[in-house]
Order: structure tokens, then C-alpha cells, then sequence
């Protein structure tokens, strides 16, 4: 049976009705076409899928709808404000921080939570925080150096 | 993933209730981090899914002089990790959970899931065992404490009734000149499960400062975690030197049972409990010395 659901989504409040086993990730890729989180490994380990839920990152191949009601949840989609690029997105271009993209909405959301904590990070704050997301590109280091001017500049 | 009720109680007696309503076909749910996955592989298919996250009850980090630390089922591992008052009491504690899986499911993931799902590729029960940590159980006929030690039957098998929550995790206070030290190795990534995890425990008598108590706990090594108490044996009534640690750590190799796997096998493993073993006495008698 459906569960009707309510949730803030990029700000804006969302009535959802979804099955006891949609994940997150469904629930916002399928029913709200915000298909910037990937699915990757489905098992938490990849960072793939990052949403952040109450401001937090979350595995959202692997957290359960209905156990969002209530909640907010942020995805790349909005990220930006008043239709300019968030920092973040503006340095991981200016420093070639991705080839292929698809760990990036993961890597992007995931590095916003940690400045939010530490404005400013130091490396090992930074890769701690981060460990749990991978490029299969290998664009580590242009995503710290992406991230390291963030912190600069703000 | 198949389908399923699922149910919201607010109350430990509404859930223990609901647990024996559905006795064999539901599963406590809390952070998800270890159920999704079993579920969305089709090992598990419970009928109903009781999400116990309402209670508020079993939430927060406490410290009670007489009792402890106790924390909650629901507490996050990010929430240890991050806590003033777990730095101040058990600061080994907030260092091991920065090694915990990655950022995300320290932020779904909780205690009581930790321990209750019997997964033994884990941090904490080590840890709480070594503390002489103690499970507080709820059930339709009222709560009982065990050692946490004895909630870890066998792989994913735990001895929580089917209509039993694990509610908090008590830690008594640290006796006096104690010292304790643990150490996670991952042979792949620093963000993998471990291939084993050793913590030790180390209390000593007031003059001498010989080991009054050891508590050598061995994890990721067998299907529950476990004492070496031969090696806690042998260290008992003396001083700490580097023979007598390197020899508890022989012991200890012994008194394990890992599997060969993807993380090494039985014969690395058993290796790396050996030496682990030695530096983590070496670096809690050295924290017991200096208390």
C-alpha cells in the first residue's frame, strides 16, 4: 500500500505517494525527474547516489522514502541560487574536477555538507570526509584543489 | 526489492507488541544501512518492516556517574563520533568511529543496528565488550541487561528474542588507571570493512602497576567477536613488556577463527591479530601508566 508522504525538496514542499520499498533515490529521480544522483553500486560504498537529507549525506539507493517524510532533502538540482552556479560547481569546472560526471553530484552535495561544518577544512579534513566517494576518472586531485579554492575565496 | 507493511510505533512496548504480532515475518528497522541492502538483495523479505525511529526514547548520549555512559539504540555512529560528552569519556571511541565505513552511512547507520543485525565485519562491539559494555533489552515481558558479549550468538545471529529491542548500550565508568587502545586494519580501502579489529583493555593495581584486568577482544575474525581470554590470562598480575605483549599476541592469533576471503586469509589475518594485539597492549598500558 502507498504511503502519502511530505517532503521539502530543493526548498519547495512536495506531497509524495510512494510504496513502503521506493528508495530515495526513485522517489526523486523517477517521480521528480532530478536525475543528477546517479545509481552506482546500490551497496553505500560508491557515493554515486549522495542526497543530502536534513543537510547530511545520505546513500539514497539505500535509504527508504517513506522514512524521509518530514524531512528535506537537497539535491544538485538545488544547489545553485537565483540561476547562478554554486561555488563548488564553479570551481569543479574551472578545475577540470570530473571527466565523465557521474560521481560528481555525489562528490559536490558531499563537499557542500562539509564546508556547512568547517568552513574551512584542511586537507585531511577534506579526504576524511570525502573517502567514501569515488572517481573512477581519478580526478582526486583537481576535486581537492576544486574544493581547496572554495575555501579560499569564501 | 519485494514489498512490504511498514509501521511507525512510538513506544519500545508499541514495537515489542507489534514484534509479537508478526513474530517471524517483521524486522526492526532503524538507520537501514545494513537492512536495505540484505533486503534489496533478496536475503531478506520481511513481511513487515517496524520502524523504530519515532521513539524517542532511545535516542541521545548520556552519562550517569553510578551507571555510565548510555547511549541509545538510535544513536548515529556520526553522533558518537561527533559527541563532546563520548570525546571527554571515551575518547577511543570517538576515534574509531572516524574509520567507520564512509560519511554517509555514519550518518544513517546506528548503534543498536550495529550490534543487533550480528554483522561481525563491525567496530564497535570490540570496543563495547572491552569496556565490559553492557545491552539493555526491551521485550513484551519487560527489560533485562546482559553483557554485550552475549548478544553475538553467530553470523548474523544474535540472542535477541524475535519480539525484543536492543534499547541502549551501557558503559560503566572506566575503573581507575586504565588505559585502552583499538585498532581497525583494512587490507583494500580505509573506507572498507575490516579485516580484523582488535581493542585491549588494560587495568592495573595501584603500587606495582601489574595488570589487575585485560580484556583482549579479537573482531572481524569469526563469526562473533571474541575474548582471547588465554591471552587475557596470561597478562593478568604482571607488568607490561614488549615479550609479554608479543607473546598475549601469539595467543590471541590463536584464539580466533577468521575465514580466508577477499579481506586475506586465515593465515594473514591471523597474522595482523597478532601484531595488533601487541601494539594495542603496548599503547593502553602506556595509557593505563600515565591515568
Amino acid at each position: 500500500m502507498k504511503k502519502s508522504i511530505l517532503i521539502k525538496i530543493n526548498g519547495t514542499e512536495r506531497h509524495a505517494d510512494v510504496e513502503p520499498r521506493t528508495t530515495l533515490l526513485e522517489m526523486v529521480r523517477e517521480q521528480f525527474n532530478l536525475t543528477g544522483a546517479k545509481l552506482g553500486c546500490d551497496i553505500q560504498v560508491c557515493g554515486a547516489c549522495t542526497l543530502l537529507l536534513d543537510g547530511k549525506p545520505v546513500s539514497a539507493c539505500s535509504v527508504l522514502a517513506v522514512d524521509t517524510d518530514g524531512c528535506e532533502v537537497l539535491t544538485i538540482e538545488g544547489l545553485g541560487q537565483n540561476n547562478a552556479l554554486h561555488p563548488l560547481q564553479e570551481a569543479f569546472m574551472e578545475f577540470g574536477a570530473l571527466q565523465c560526471g557521474y560521481c560528481t553530484s555525489g562528490f559536490i552535495l558531499t563537499a557542500k555538507a562539509l564546508l556547512d561544518e568547517v568552513p574551512q577544512p584542511t586537507d585531511e579534513q577534506i579526504r576524511d570526509y570525502l573517502a567514501g566517494n569515488f572517481c573512477r576518472c581519478g580526478c582526486y586531485q583537481e576535486i581537492m584543489q576544486a574544493i581547496r579554492n572554495v575555501t579560499k575565496t569564501s | 526489492m519485494r514489498n512490504f507493511d511498514y509501521l511507525e510505533p512510538v513506544t519500545v512496548a508499541e514495537a515489542c507488541a507489534l514484534l509479537k504480532q508478526h513474530a517471524g515475518e517483521a524486522k526492526v528497522f532503524a538507520g537501514g544501512s545494513h537492512l536495505t541492502i540484505l533486503m534489496k538483495q533478496g536475503l531478506y523479505q520481511p513481511k513487515t518492516l517496524i520502524n523504530i525511529k519515532k521513539i524517542s526514547q532511545l535516542r541521545g548520549i548520556e552519562y550517569d556517574n553510578a551507571e555510565g555512559l548510555i547511549i541509545g539504540a538510535l544513536v548515529t555512529h556520526r553522533e558518537i563520533e561527533t559527541s563532546a560528552l563520548v570525546r571527554e569519556k571515551f575518547p577511543v571511541l570517538s576515534e574509531a568511529e572516524r574509520e567507520v565505513a564512509n560519511i554517509r552511512v555514519r550518518n544513517m547507520g546506528t548503534v543498536g543496528g550495529n550490534l543487533a543485525s550480528g554483522e561481525p565485519l563491525t567496530d564497535l562491539s570490540q570496543i563495547f565488550i572491552s569496556l565490559d559494555g553492557k545491552a539493555k533489552i526491551s521485550g513484551p515481558g519487560g527489560q533485562r541487561t546482559i553483557p554485550v558479549e552475549e548478544l553475538f550468538v553467530d553470523f548474523y545471529t544474535t540472542s535477541l528474542a524475535e519480539d525484543e529491542i536492543l534499547t541502549h548500550v551501557v558503559l560503566p565508568p572506566l575503573p581507575p588507571r586504565s588505559g585502552i587502545e583499538y585498532i581497525r586494519f583494512s587490507s583494500s580501502s580505509v573506507v572498507d570493512k575490516p579485516s580484523a579489529g582488535v581493542a585491549v583493555r588494560l587495568t592495573l593495581d595501584g603500587g606495582a602497576k601489574t595488570i589487575q584486568a585485560a580484556r583482549i577482544v579479537l573482531g572481524c575474525v569469526g563469526a562473533t567477536p571474541v575474548r582471547a581470554r588465554k591471552a587475557e590470562a596470561l597478562m593478568s598480575g604482571k607488568k607490561l613488556t614488549a615479550e609479554l605483549a608479543e607473546e598475549a599476541g601469539s595467543i590471541a592469533a590463536q584464539e580466533c577463527s577468521p575465514t580466508s576471503d577477499l579481506r586475506g586469509s586465515e593465515q594473514y589475518k591471523r597474522a595482523i591479530v597478532r601484531i595488533l594485539v601487541k601494539r594495542a597492549a603496548v599503547k593502553a598500558y602506556e595509557r593505563a601508566t600515565s591515568t
